[in-house]
């Protein structure tokens, strides 16, 4: 029985669960809910849980330990000679499962029985028969994988069985323990809101764990990828020249050159023009210029990066074209993607990011210190520098950290907008990349994974992490030390 | 039932400061301050007193035109600063501000040391020609605030580090720094603990040598201890102006009366 109707009959089981538990709570208080110490649809409620989440669990758990159970017997199989590497074991490994999936296929139609798929044998034509159940298999099938392919079939079909029983079983048991504890006097409520409350500590902790398996997966690859490739000739390479053919020279400096360097220009662009426009919100404009304004500037925040990408690359890059190209008479810039286009279009982007986030910070600062400077005879300019943005400060500068370390993670526009050379330059009119370009590139594609020209996008990419977390958390760190500032 | 009032000290100076006739004050729709009448003498405490809502405190901003600020606000009727017309459009907010200093009810100092909350005064009208005429200045002010000997140790520590009470004093110093000629104080004991009050209270005095102040506060006995001057607002008018003693021992009206005795507000 498949896994989606055992899922079925648990819900059903919690459903009559809730129905027959409210009607016992009911009874036992002779049909006077106010009588009962909950109300009675806790207690069905109570019945339902106990019913569906111990069963569940098991059978969610059942679902993810007997796939890696099973593979490994039926792995055993395969005579260690037979292959040479951990790659050719796992093609030969996903041969079996269509071997599986088809003589489940045959038996299924009616072409082979369960007696006769146990009589198979190598010597015969298995890959003809199950290319007439539609399975076609890419090679003739060899007695190991015929053998690893029944036993996968067996342990997989056992194991169902118990799982399926098992997940009955709990589920009856959990409905019958309820069933017993409801009586009038029995703490439905505060049974169900501790459940309740366990749920959501489960749901917090999964998008921890879910961080925390994020992490470990680009740790391993890294790791992986050191063991292939000196760290020191990674950190400290000047050049970047990745060849699938060998013999790649994958330092990461013009990379993180390129990313700072387009950050820092997007930067200059956001932060100045962010924080006056926050600033004309909070301090100057009347409400009504505020409330189109504001949402106005918003509207920037929720363009996909791609279309700030094509407006860098048709827009952006063929300006800066006219006025530093050849055509300029200044020669400075060789094409339209450069690092200014790229940082241009990246720093509009960032621009609603700042404004807001420093708009709602400048906001907090308290009216009595605006009334206080105000009444010493300053003017509104005069307070607004040397009061309210030195009070604002420490947070404009989270603000700005919180920018910057989306800048580093941008990828769409540099790469239509930045090029796609890997350089270490100055000038701000030459075409650069980044490190987040540069993982696209070296994972897109067909490359051998276990190369380091492919595992290096997940140093590359645990560097990107590093560096955004540390700005991330000294851009925390100092907001949260400002505002004790006024309490 | 009240203490003494201060009287005894004799006014040393009957000019009057500040002259308001007629003034009007609306918020939007509403008529906060109706048709008031007042004037204010020189080196005088005068209390505004009333019920909550009165329009006292109202009153009290728009004699530093703090009114402005507040975009639905409209004010009418004429308020005569040394003779002349502080919401002429040729006066500079501003300006006046600088002349007729303000203390708030909740202490707000700066989120800068002692020192920069003493000095922004000064260094915004340019009243120090170098640091040592800015470090008189701020010694003058702070001894003035009656809260020098607290903190002369630790100038640059941050202002908002100290206590309620001394909080205050340092925002009364702040004001006292830009050389005002008028005081205004908008309940500023409210936030402050019995000592506290106490110790800003003899300072309302000792500033009432140098400065005309005007003080609006809640309590009937703080403006029966500090004042020489009181006016009863209620409901947007005012009601009663005079003398201390004579508001508190001789209402002439009977609403003055019906407050200070308990029985509204």
């Amino acid at each position: 029985m498949p896994a989606s109707w055992i899922f079925l009959i648990v819900v059903v089981l919690a459903a009559i669960g809730y129905v027959l538990a409210r009607g016992r709570a009911l009874a036992s208080a002779q049909g006077d809910s106010r009588h009962l110490h909950s109300l009675p649809s806790y207690y069905g409620m109570n019945a339902a849980l106990l019913t569906a989440i111990p069963a569940l669990i098991l059978l969610g758990l059942w679902l993810i330990a007997q796939p890696v159970f099973v593979e490994k017997r039926a792995e055993a199989f395969i005579p260690a000679d037979a292959y040479e590497s951990a790659g050719q074991l796992s093609l030969m490994m996903s041969d079996v499962h269509r071997i599986a999936a088809g003589l489940d296929a045959a038996v299924a139609q009616g072409v082979l029985t369960e007696a006769a798929v146990t009589r198979l044998s190598a010597a015969d034509d298995v890959r003809g028969q199950l290319g007439k159940v539609g399975v076609a298999l890419g090679s003739d099938v060899d007695a190991a994988e015929l053998e690893a392919a029944r036993s996968f079939r067996s342990l997989s079909h056992t194991g169902d069985l118990i799982r399926d029983g098992l997940v009955v079983l709990l589920a009856l048991a959990g409905f019958g323990w309820a069933l017993k504890q409801t009586n009038k006097d029995f703490r439905a409520r505060n049974a169900v809101e501790k459940v309740i409350k366990g749920l959501l500590v489960l749901a917090a902790s999964l998008a921890i764990l879910t961080t925390v398996g994020i992490v470990l997966s680009l740790l391993f690859n890294t790791v992986e990828f050191f063991k292939l490739y000196p760290a020191k000739d990674f950190f400290f390479g000047l050049t970047w020249s990745p060849s699938f053919g060998g013999g790649s020279e994958l330092g990461i400096l013009p990379l993180l050159w390129g990313t700072l360097y387009i950050s820092l220009i997007a930067l200059l662009v956001a932060v100045p023009l962010g924080l006056f426009a926050a600033i004309y919100l909070s301090e100057y404009a009347s409400p009504a210029i505020r409330g189109i304004a504001k949402p106005l500037i918003e509207v920037l925040a929720g363009i996909p990066t791609i279309v700030y990408g094509l407006f860098a690359l048709v827009t952006i890059g063929p300006l800066l074209m006219k006025a530093f190209g050849e055509q300029g008479g200044l020669g400075w810039m060789a094409g339209g993607t450069a690092v200014m286009t790229a940082g241009l279009a990246m720093g509009i982007m960032l621009i609603p990011f700042v404004s807001s986030l420093s708009d709602d910070i400048i906001n907090a600062v308290p009216q009595s210190l605006r009334d206080g400077s105000l009444g010493l005879g300053a003017t509104k300019s005069e307070t607004i520098k040397q009061v309210v943005l030195p009070a604002a400060l420490p947070g404009i500068v989270g603000a700005v950290l919180l920018a910057a370390s989306r800048a580093i993670g941008e990828t769409m526009i540099v790469v239509m907008g930045a090029g796609a050379a890997a350089k270490l330059s100055l000038n701000p009119f030459d075409a650069m990349t980044t490190v987040t370009a540069k993982i696209v590139s070296q994972l897109t594609g067909d490359a051998d994974f276990a190369s380091p020209e492919a595992l290096v996008a997940f140093s590359l990419g645990m560097s990107l992490f590093v560096i955004t977390l540390a700005l991330n958390i000294f851009a925390l760190w100092i907001v949260r030390k400002y505002r004790e500032q006024y309490e | 039932m009240y203490d003494q009032p201060a009287l005894e000290k004799k006014l040393d100076n009957d000019t009057i400061k500040i002259a308001a006739s007629g003034v009007q004050v609306y918020y939007g729709e509403a008529h906060a301050i109706k048709d008031v009448n007042v004037q204010i003498q020189d080196k005088t405490v005068t209390a505004f007193i009333g019920p909550s809502g009165c329009g006292k405190s109202t009153f009290l901003r728009t004699l530093n035109r703090m009114n402005d600020t507040i975009d639905i606000c409209r004010v009418e009727g004429k308020i005569l600063l040394d003779g002349e017309d502080i919401y002429d459009p040729r006066v500079d907010p501003v300006q006046l501000r600088a002349k007729v200093g303000m203390v708030f009810q909740k202490p707000n100092p700066f989120p800068k040391s002692i020192y920069d909350n003493v000095a922004y005064g000064p260094r915004i009208h340019g009243l120090a020609k170098n640091k040592a005429d800015l470090d008189e200045i701020v010694e003058k002010a702070l001894r003035r605030g009656a809260i020098w000997n607290e903190v002369k140790d630790r100038l640059h520590a941050p202002g908002t580090g100290l206590s309620g009470g001394q909080q205050q004093r340092l925002c009364i110093a702040r004001a006292v720094a830009t050389e005002p000629e008028v005081l205004l104080m908008d309940e500023p004991c409210s936030a402050l603990d019995p000592i506290a009050t106490s110790q800003v209270e003899e300072l309302i005095d000792e500033l009432r040598t140098n400065y005309s102040v005007v003080i609006v506060t809640h309590s009937m006995q703080q403006a029966a201890r500090v004042s020489q001057k009181t006016a009863f607002f209620h409901l947007g008018n005012l009601v009663e102006f005079g003398d201390t003693s004579q508001i508190f021992t001789n209402p002439k009206d009977p609403r003055t009366e019906s407050y200070i005795t308990g029985r509204i507000g």
